[in-house]
């Protein structure tokens, strides 16, 4: 049975490597990506350079080090969609990726908080270095789920395989995400892994029994150790001007911004609460300065830019030769898209503050790397589907 | 199962879209005034204040720069930042420091501490700020502060400024819209700091300073008004203050308004009479007294003290311009345009005869004169001289009723003057409909109707000025921060009320009044015043049993041939031993008008007599020998006294271009170690013209006399300006007042 898996997985990735020519990429998705990028770019600019000015006498500290990811990050892409995706299943890469993961997310617990009275652990960091193993995580879970489930996918169906053992791989990771505390990477790992185990095939009635276990987990987190943290975020959220100047305040400051912005927007670089207002004004609630600068309706362009980005990954997962790509393009595409909606629904207050960012937009190196390398692997498949058409 | 997945994606962007929508469309506006409010500073730039000048271009008042100084509430860090703030400003500013503490517990970004405060204190704040780094939350903005650089003069006139520094009275009042200006602003963006942001959102309002004014008024002229009427006001015990007006008689120009007593517009709210003082420290006793501990608890509530509202009342009244604000019975004065009314329609004639038995009586009512027993027969101008109330009820029959009150509104007393001041009274009168023979009567004698000293003064313009109501005003010109005139106050003339012909007849009875009749206290030397007294009996303010009160009034021009200045001078209720308005409202319109008309350059035209009594300069003749001095003396109608046995005078006294009665001695001393003379003053009143004359020249001192008629006896002397019994050097002049006291109107 494993040397019957095995050789299934081998005969997978000989295929790839079998194969010399690899068709064209999916320009409609690398235009949408180039675009969202370049978008969030300019406005990770016009969003950052008074903090930066103020906090650190310089305008382009931010925005220089995003653009050089960018430029390493597109790079990457581009070389990524060369590379048949095959060859992340091979040499065990989901096991090792999924417990280097586990195991960072072990050591961030372990490390001392980034910054003095921050009350999570989030990074880790050494020399000048630092980056959050939830990024990595994600996409660890992704590979793995979508390497198991289309090497096994036939056995999705047994609850103890398809649901116990893919939970029990989903709880590690969301539990000691959770200890952190990092509430959204929890909520988007878990979403993912839940996702993909329903696209794998579980059988739907388990997926009632998933859902009571999720209601659990979230109970749990609530009940647990962590019950101040989230009680609290669902007090400011229901009434932020509880405390207007404590930690209610960014959730007002956003909203100020966004209720500035009005149809059409101050215009590109004028907003005003960026001006110390708004908190970080480049990292998680970069978008009420969007919605300030650019209105209602650049707003609504950005939102439809997502929205056709996972439109056309989802075809793009659709026309994947096999289904390990049609999953991996799956899990990062509605990795995308809950991440981008689920921020702008916190910016504007519809749901409680989870500390989530905006792809291609918030301010983060490791994080936007991470992104186009992904963006880079659903180019990957594209290629592939194309030949397959071919 | 995609289709699920898909329709989810789609759940949350749509979620998203339907949330960016209600944000910014629905509850946008709300949202961006509130961040407009965190965001938007407005700061005020004051408008300074116009200045006010008088018709010579003296300041009357002005604006001074001041600071108004500020905290920003929000941006205080923690208790002890307040503790600092509130501790530091309360010593600097002289303020209470828990209540500046809870300034800096308001969650505001702007927070007044205190306003006008002074340059001086100003640096102190400043360097407060800059010792303890609270730059950004303390703050100086400028503002204006009033000046009035000569104290309470012309105050009921030009009014004051409250705490906003609008107008409150007066010219500040009347003209505050253009005094003003209107304050710009600086709407800036604020970042999160309180700091300005760095671009181009600063929207700046420039303040449009306020418009300068310049007044009619005459800085000298006021000064000798309200220094005369004061003067008055002492010597006669009045108790109810007085008023003065001098105005041109063709242009209706205000040259000086004067209340006695009145106040310090720089200090609006300190009551500074000692008589009224006196009242209420006497009110505060009694208050004391009569509540006694219950006093105690009264206290609490909010509501002023009996005393507090007491003061509220003496300060309302200090305020008030009585000129204008107060109506009172005219009295004889008033004679003026009953006079003029029937002489234009006809009714009287310079032939005109009466007859005054000593009363008369209309409708069963008897109106006695004044002059027991009569004036016996008295031709137009007797009646004038003499003011005798039957002949004035007989003409005021002849009228009737109708043309009576024609005239008496065409000469205005029915409407408001328009005089450019607020808180001008309306006159109360009886209309032709209720107006009876006995009303008629009484009125032809200036009883029982009410105006103002202004309507008076006005109504005698028109009778001196050829007949011509015109609007009296203070208002000069106008002119505008950048220097531009942009309104110049044109003479108006309402209306002509009797002809040239009538006026100029009137002119010579009324000059007739002060060279030969109840006027002669007003007399001045040289210029020719006209004018008429009156005393009115205050009927409806006295009561039952009291004594009666008075009001003393004079009203007159000059020079009677081409009038040109009228002077009306009220006196309210004199206690002096004569309250009549010729002892006491007369010889302050001749003082006034003898310093006022020589400085206006009215040219002055001496009788003979009048030469000799007149001043002359003493030449000055230090340095010459004695030979030439003594010609230069006698050569300016002067005699001289040589002291010392020296070649050349080295002193003398009084000084050179000072000024002496002619016949006066000069003292000439001529050596240089002289031991000036000293003489003893003597009492010089209560003695006629030549008693005074005598007396100076035994004591070897020089008088200089005024209030009397030349040609004329009966004048006593009543003042002296150095009093008897000081020692002083042989030559110096003394000022010696005279008046008449046979005349009783």
């Amino acid at each position: 049975m494993v040397s019957e898996q095995t050789k299934n997985i081998e005969s997978i990735a000989n295929q790839a490597t079998e194969k010399p020519g690899r068709g064209k990429m999916d320009m409609v998705f690398f235009a949408m990506v180039m675009l969202l990028l370049t978008v969030g770019l300019v406005m990770l600019f016009s969003a950052s350079y008074a903090f930066a000015y103020y906090n650190y006498g310089d305008s382009y500290k931010f925005i220089l080090r995003q653009a050089e990811f960018a430029v390493v990050g597109v790079v990457a892409m581009v070389l990524i969609s060369f590379v048949d995706y095959h060859w992340l299943a091979k040499f065990h890469i989901p096991w090792l990726l999924y417990i280097a993961s586990v195991g960072m997310l072990g050591l961030v617990l372990a490390m001392p908080p980034m910054q003095e009275g921050f009350n999570y652990k989030r990074w880790i960091y050494f020399g000048g270095f630092s980056f959050q193993p939830s990024e990595v995580a994600k996409f660890a879970v992704i590979l793995l789920f979508a390497y198991l489930i289309s090497k096994n996918y036939k056995k999705m169906k047994s609850f103890l395989y398809g649901i116990i053992f893919f939970m029990g791989l989903l709880a590690v990771v969301c539990g000691l995400l959770v200890l952190e505390p990092h509430l959204s990477a929890t909520i988007l790992v878990f979403a993912i892994g839940v996702i993909l185990m329903v696209v794998g095939g579980i059988k739907l009635s388990h997926l009632g029994l998933v859902s009571l276990a999720g209601v659990g987990v979230l109970a749990t987190v609530v009940i647990t150790g962590v019950v101040n943290y989230a009680g609290d975020r669902i007090k400011y959220w229901l009434d932020p001007w509880a405390d207007a100047t404590g930690d209610g305040y960014q959730t007002i400051q956003s909203l100020y911004a966004i209720g500035s912005g009005g149809l059409w927007g101050r215009g590109l670089g004028n907003s005003r609460q960026k001006y110390l207002w708004v908190p970080e004004p480049h990292n998680d609630f970069i978008f009420s300065i969007v919605c300030e600068e650019l209105g209602l309706i650049g707003a609504l362009c950005i939102v439809i830019g997502f929205a056709l980005l996972v439109w056309r990954g989802v075809s793009i997962a659709m026309r994947a030769p096999d289904r390990f790509g049609s999953l991996l393009t799956m899990g990062i595409i509605f990795q995308i898209g809950l991440q981008a909606a689920l921020n702008i629904l916190v910016v504007t207050n519809t749901i409680p503050n989870t500390g989530i960012s905006l792809p291609f937009f918030s301010y983060g190196g490791t994080s936007l790397l991470m992104l186009l390398c992904q963006m880079g692997v659903i180019l990957s498949v594209s290629r592939s589907s194309t030949v397959r058409k071919r | 199962m995609i289709c699920i997945l898909l329709g989810l994606v789609i759940l949350g962007f749509g979620a998203s879209g339907v949330s960016l929508v209600n944000l910014m469309l629905i509850h946008g506006s709300k949202y961006a005034k509130l961040a407009a409010n965190q965001q938007l500073s407005t700061t005020t730039l004051e408008a300074k204040r116009g200045t006010i000048y008088d018709c010579d271009g003296n300041v009357l008042a002005t604006s001074a720069t001041v600071w108004t100084v500020y905290i920003a509430p929000q941006d205080i860090e923690n208790e002890e930042e307040a503790r600092l703030i509130a501790d530091g400003l309360a010593e600097i500013l002289d303020l209470d420091a828990q209540a500046v503490f809870e300034k800096t517990q308001k969650n505001t970004s702007y927070e007044k501490v205190k306003k006008r405060v002074e340059e001086e204190t100003a640096a102190k704040v400043r360097a407060f700020i800059s010792e303890n780094k609270l730059g950004s939350i303390v703050g100086l903005d400028e503002a204006n502060k009033r000046y009035y650089p000569n104290g309470s003069l012309a105050s009921t006139v030009l009014g004051f400024v409250g705490d906003d520094n609008q107008g409150l009275g007066g010219i500040e009042y009347q003209y505050d819209t253009l005094l003003n200006g209107v304050p710009g602003k600086v709407v800036s963006s604020k970042n999160a700091r309180g700091s300005d942001m760095p671009f181009n959102y600063e929207t700046m309002v420039e303040a449009m300073q306020g418009s300068a004014l310049t007044l009619t008024l005459n800085s000298y002229v006021q000064y000798c008004t309200e220094k005369h009427l004061e003067d008055a006001i002492e010597l006669n015990a009045a108790t109810n203050r007085g008023c003065a007006i001098v105005m041109n008689v063709n242009t209706g120009a205000i040259l000086a308004m004067a209340t006695k007593p009145d106040f310090d517009p720089n200090e609006p709210f300190t009551v500074t009479d000692p008589y009224t003082l006196s009242l209420l420290e006497q009110f505060k006793d009694q208050q004391n007294e009569s509540t006694g501990d219950s006093s105690e608890s009264d206290d609490a509530d909010d509501a002023q003290t009996p005393y507090e509202k007491a003061y509220q009342q003496a300060m309302n009244e200090q305020w008030r311009n009585k000129a204008i604000s107060d109506v009172y019975d005219p009295g004889s004065v008033f004679k003026t345009v009953t006079g003029s009314s029937a002489i234009e329609e006809g009714v009287v004639t310079e032939q005109s005869s009466f007859y005054c038995p000593g009363y008369i009586v209309i409708a069963g009512t008897r109106y006695k004169c004044h002059k027991a027993g009569g004036h016996g027969q008295q031709n137009l101008v007797n009646i004038f001289e003499n003011s005798c109330n039957p002949a004035f009820i007989e003409i005021g029959q002849r009228l009737g009723v109708q043309k009576f009150y024609q005239y008496f509104k065409a000469y205005g007393l029915t409407e408001k003057t328009g005089v450019d001041l607020p808180g001008e009274a309306a006159s109360i009168y009886y209309t032709a409909d209720r107006m009876g023979p006995v009303e008629l009567a009484s009125e032809s004698f200036g009883q029982t109707f009410q105006i103002t000293p202004m309507q008076m003064i006005t109504a005698v313009c028109a009778v001196c000025n050829g007949g011509y109501l015109v609007r009296p005003h203070l208002l000069k010109q106008v002119t505008d921060a950048a220097g531009n005139i942009t309104q110049t106050e044109e003479t108006s003339i309402v209306r002509q009320v009797i002809s040239q012909e009538t006026s100029k007849q009137m002119c010579t009875y009324l000059r007739s009044v002060v060279e030969n009749g109840s006027g002669k206290n007003a007399y001045v030397a040289g210029y020719r015043m006209a004018g008429k007294t009156g005393t009115s009996q205050k009927i409806s303010s006295v009561s039952e049993g009291e004594r009666m009160k008075y009001i003393a009034s004079f009203c007159g021009f000059a020079p009677a041939d081409s009038p040109e200045y009228a002077v009306i001078v009220m006196i309210d209720e004199p206690h002096g031993a004569n309250i009549y308005g010729s002892a006491v409202a007369a010889p302050v319109a001749s003082a006034i008008m003898k310093d006022v008309l020589p400085y206006l350059g009215v040219e002055a035209v001496y009788t003979d007599e009048e030469f000799a009594n007149i001043n002359t300069t003493v030449p000055a003749v230090e340095g010459k020998s004695v030979s030439e001095a003594e010609a230069a003396v006698t050569e300016a109608g002067l005699s001289c006294r040589v002291i010392g046995d020296g070649e050349n005078v080295v002193a003398q006294n009084p000084m050179g271009g000072s000024t002496s009665p002619t016949n006066g001695t000069i003292v000439l001393y001529t050596t240089e170690d002289y031991e000036p003379e000293k003489v003893t003053v003597p009492d010089l009143t209560n003695l006629g013209v030549s008693g005074v004359v005598s007396t100076a020249a035994a004591a070897g001192i020089n008088v200089d006399i005024s209030g009397v008629v030349s040609g004329s006896s009966g004048a006593v002397s009543y003042t002296q300006d150095v009093p008897a019994e000081t020692q002083v050097d042989r030559g110096t002049v003394v000022k010696v007042s005279f008046r008449y006291s046979d005349s009783v109107e």
